[in-house]
């Protein structure tokens, strides 16, 4: 007997996406985590498409993505589906009070805490520099003792780009009082402007230190939980628009949306098993009947009728890999890869197209069902979804959450309805 | 045009020895190197003090060697050496007889190598097999090639030595069969000078024979690569030999905090000819598995290759059969007079060659004033109270190793380290580097871009490489004004300089770690795109 309808293993974009559908296709739910998931290392931007395949920057991305290979992800579930799940998410963080901005239809280009620009489509409205293009004079924030951020280099890349070209750069310093000797994260200053306190003093420091209608860039510790609060007060309290940089891990933004899903689960009933590594499966005639979790002392079997694995391909690790050979870790699916080595990869690492290892993946039908060697469904209810899917290079693309979302949403839908 | 006594070509450890010798016998000399200093096989090997036991049986002129040298470099470069202490062991496969004969030659030497039961070699050592048939304590150490090279050359310069990096030879113009000068290439600025000099010696490494046929002289040597593995993590305390006949994959080297294994021998296609292959990583693990069994289990940092420059004049022998002693070749004889060569050897023999060679060429000068090398050590240590100063302002264990990464340089460092307290900011956890020792490197008229800062402080070599410190080092650099380019640009090259080394090894956690890289520096940073952008 199944305790659960689908069960969704991994807690990243790609798997909060795929539990949110399922539940929304009315089914009873289980998510299974080992980890945070890469929501904890990106921005939590939605970055459909960036560059495409040759290393071009793509200013429409709905419409270029007709132009991919017929072999990536979005290639195989067509337009409709991108936006059907663009339209869940956006949804679902309004509902919530977190709305993001943007669409498919172009690019966003955020800054960064290395002074570059990165391509989004729909942004949290604190990253969003929409409307600060008459701002004249550009005020970089540097936290006290924040280690991973320097204002100067921030100006130095910005500074060269279009959209900031002749605007006045200055910095100024907030001190969030932790004492001297004490490096701080971006997650640290965020949790201090989650308190009142806290906002209330930041609001003074910038007070004092802020000319009138700057704009303000800064990393991103606008609070950790996702209702745009502690943002608010302090636009409020200064006057002046305020941007987060998209910055190097612990990302809070990331947080922010990862708190959010983990709260909508919670509140439509999804069991939510966090710590719980998958080690395997339980197969039999073609179908998972269920997923087994923990080491072999506290070995437990989770059945239901479908499966969503968004256990994050390499870096999440969802794929094995040893020389010459990289499979699937929970059902051991083999993944087809080249015995020598160095065709793994370009010689350039930051090459302006796709690294082959980052398109290793599985091969699906249209539901997201891994294709055995004979063409069809190798198990019948198990979806993939996220970097587990074949064809796709999320870094040089900029697509990575982008293909999380609506292959989460559309292999937590498939799941969700029963489709197997 | 500048004029000296003596040019010396190549910044590996031998023309870095030589250097030395020469200023401290009062000899005006001019070292110049095409790149860095230690650029070539000096950065490019096992990071082993030879005791000696691995050439006892086949080229005892070269074990001989290495015993002796062994000792001095203990004395004189301390804080280049870690002093691991070695193992021989032997496999039940190996044959017992070479045990016997590898004794009996140790002894011949003056090697001690002591029997060490196997029981207490796995308690020392528990990574090993538990085969174990047998095991020796030889006086095996890690050195440090790279801060041997500096240091040599830092005691040279305030013997009156000169230095010039990124330098490089165009030609070699002779008068009346004797060498007159040297023309040199600025490879930062691009211009072209002449230094004038009566001696021309070639310790060019690998790059002899080319250096040579630029003044018309031939050198027989034979550059033969050899490939190695760095682990992420210190599995073995010690050197580890396997106890038979030379041969591939036989030896492992503790730095610091991994572990460097190797390595293979093929004759090169060129002494540039230094890309790791997969194939020669995945023989090298199959070789070494046998010893540490868990070894296809460690994350693997990255794989390298050099060329070792093996002289086959005379007798004609390649590969593993070619003896790794030395020559000092006086190219008179072929009628080009002012030109010396030194070729093959060990880096642990590297200031013999240097002594022979400068015997050599002072013998040419006229000049009398004996070698003491051997005698002065290459820096003077931390000062009485430096070290405890420093650790007011470094985290555990860093002091220390800041002082033997530096060497003379350590009380600057710590000086901008009491003027201010931001210098203290750890920029590099894994090789705990300040930024008062960033700036006090990039200071250095010798530094020329962030690739020189990250050899100099180890910025980015450890167990992250570069993940996280990365983006720390270029954005200190820029806040500290010290950018040579766009930080974007500085992050790149940071990142790009080590892949050709990963994509060898690319699978397992090393796959994971450079998947998080590129989550980091690509997908939310988007460097590669301002990179790309910044080309166009």
């Amino acid at each position: 007997m199944n305790n659960y309808d689908v069960i969704v293993v991994g807690a990243g974009l790609s798997g909060l996406i795929a539990a949110a559908a399922a539940t929304a296709a009315g089914a009873k739910v289980m998510l299974a985590a080992k980890g945070a998931g890469t929501l904890t290392i990106g921005s939590g931007t939605i970055d459909l498409l960036g560059y495409d395949n040759a290393g071009r920057p793509v200013a429409a991305p709905a419409a270029a993505l007709a132009a991919l290979p017929a072999d990536h992800p979005y290639g195989k579930l067509g337009l409709p589906a991108v936006q059907a799940a663009a339209d869940f998410f956006l949804a679902l963080c309004a509902a919530a009070g977190y709305p993001y901005c943007g669409t498919l239809a172009a690019n966003r280009w955020l800054p960064t805490a290395a002074g570059t620009l990165k391509p989004a489509c729909l942004v949290p409205a604190t990253m969003d520099l929409a409307g600060t293009e008459d701002a004249a004079h550009v005020v970089v924030l540097a936290f006290a003792g924040l280690r991973d951020y320097r204002p100067e280099m921030v100006i130095e890349g910005l500074s060269r780009r279009p959209g900031f070209r002749g605007k006045h750069f200055s910095t100024a310093v907030v001190d969030a009082g932790f004492g001297p000797g004490r490096d701080a994260t971006a997650l640290d200053l965020a949790r201090w402007l989650d308190s009142d306190a806290g906002r209330r003093e930041c609001a003074e420091q910038l007070k004092k230190r802020l000319p009138p209608g700057c704009l303000v860039l800064l990393p991103p510790v606008l609070g950790t939980r996702p209702d745009y609060q502690a943002w608010r007060d302090l636009e409020a309290a200064t006057g002046c628009r305020l941007v987060e940089l998209a910055g190097i891990p612990p990302a809070v933004t990331g947080f922010r949306l990862r708190a959010l899903f983990l709260a909508h689960l919670r509140r439509q009933g999804v069991a939510i098993h966090e710590q719980a590594p998958v080690t395997g499966a339980v197969v039999a005639n073609g179908r998972c009947l269920a997923v087994v979790t923990g080491q072999p002392d506290r070995r437990r079997e989770y059945r239901a009728g479908a499966f969503v694995i968004a256990t994050g391909g390499f870096l999440g690790g969802g794929f094995e890999s040893a020389p010459g050979a990289a499979c699937e870790s929970i059902f051991g699916l083999p993944l087809d890869v080249p015995a020598d080595q160095l065709a793994w990869s370009e010689p350039r690492l930051l090459a302006a197209r796709p690294q082959p290892f980052a398109r290793f993946g599985l091969e699906t039908d249209q539901d997201l069902r891994p294709i055995g060697a004979d063409g069809r469904a190798a198990l019948a209810n198990v979806h993939f979804a996220g970097p587990n899917l074949a064809g796709y290079d999320y870094s040089c693309e900029k697509s990575g959450n982008g293909v999380a979302l609506v292959s989460g949403y559309h292999a937590g839908t498939a799941a969700g309805e029963g489709r197997a | 045009m500048t004029k000296t006594q003596a040019v010396v070509i190549g910044g590996g450890a031998t023309g870095a020895g030589i250097l030395r010798d020469l200023a401290m016998r009062g000899v005006k000399a001019v070292l110049i190197e095409r790149r860095d200093l230690a650029n070539g096989t000096s950065s490019r090997f096992h990071g082993l003090l030879h005791s000696g036991g691995r050439y006892a049986v086949k080229d005892p002129e070269s074990a001989a060697e290495c015993v002796a040298e062994n000792a001095v470099l203990r004395r004189i470069a301390r804080q280049c050496v870690e002093d691991t202490e070695g193992l021989f062991v032997r496999l039940p496969e190996d044959d017992a007889a070479f045990e016997t004969e590898w004794l009996a030659a140790c002894r011949a030497l003056g090697l001690p190598a002591a029997p060490l039961p196997p029981a207490e070699a796995l308690r020392l050592e528990p990574g090993l097999t538990p085969r174990l048939a047998a095991a020796y304590r030889v006086p095996d150490a890690a050195i440090d090639g790279f801060r041997l090279c500096w240091q040599n050359v830092a005691s040279a310069v305030r013997h009156g030595g000169e230095l010039r990096t990124y330098t490089e030879v165009v030609a070699i113009e002779r008068a009346g069969g004797r060498v007159a000068g040297v023309v040199v290439r600025d490879a930062v600025s691009g211009a072209t000078s002449t230094i004038a000099c009566d001696l021309v010696i070639n310790a060019a490494g690998s790059w002899v024979g080319e250096v040579a046929a630029l003044a018309g002289a031939a050198v027989d040597v034979e550059p033969d690569r050899g490939t190695l593995i760095a682990f992420n993590h210190r599995f073995a305390g010690r050197v580890v030999n396997r106890l038979r006949p030379p041969a591939d994959g036989d030896i492992f080297v503790p730095h610091g905090s991994v572990v460097i294994f190797g390595t293979t021998s093929a004759a090169a296609d060129n002494p540039d000819d230094t890309a790791p292959r997969g194939e020669e990583v995945n023989a090298l693990l199959r070789l070494g598995e046998p010893l540490f069994p868990d070894l296809p289990r460690y994350r693997i940092l990255r794989a390298f290759a050099g060329t070792r420059p093996l002289y086959t004049g005379g007798h004609g022998a390649a590969g593993r059969a070619a003896s790794r002693t030395f020559a000092v070749l006086d190219h008179s004889r072929e009628g080009v007079h002012g030109l010396i060569s030194v070729v093959g050897g060990k880096l642990t023999t590297y200031r013999l060659m240097a002594e022979k060679t400068v015997d050599l060429a002072c013998g040419k000068l006229g000049i009398a004033v004996p070698c003491r090398t051997a005698a002065e050590p290459l820096a003077a240590g931390p000062a009485p109270g430096l070290l405890a100063a420093a650790r007011k302002y470094f985290p555990a264990g860093g002091a220390e190793l800041a002082a033997a990464r530096l060497g003379d340089a350590f009380g600057a460092v710590v000086g901008r380290l009491g003027d201010d307290p931001a210098n203290a900011a750890l920029i590099c956890e894994c090789e705990r580097v300040t930024l008062g020792e960033i700036k006090e490197v990039a200071a250095c008229a010798t530094t020329h871009g962030l690739g020189d800062i990250r050899r100099r402080t180890r910025l980015g070599m450890g167990t992250c490489q570069g993940a996280y410190c990365g983006f720390r080092g270029v954005a200190a650099v820029c806040a500290a004004g010290l950018a040579d380019k766009p930080a974007a640009g500085l992050l790149g090259d940071f990142l790009e300089e080590r892949w050709a080394g990963v994509r060898p090894v690319l699978w397992g956690t090393q796959l994971r770690e450079q998947e998080l890289l590129r989550g980091i520096y690509g997908a939310s940073l988007n460097i590669d795109g301002a990179m790309n952008d910044e080309q166009l």
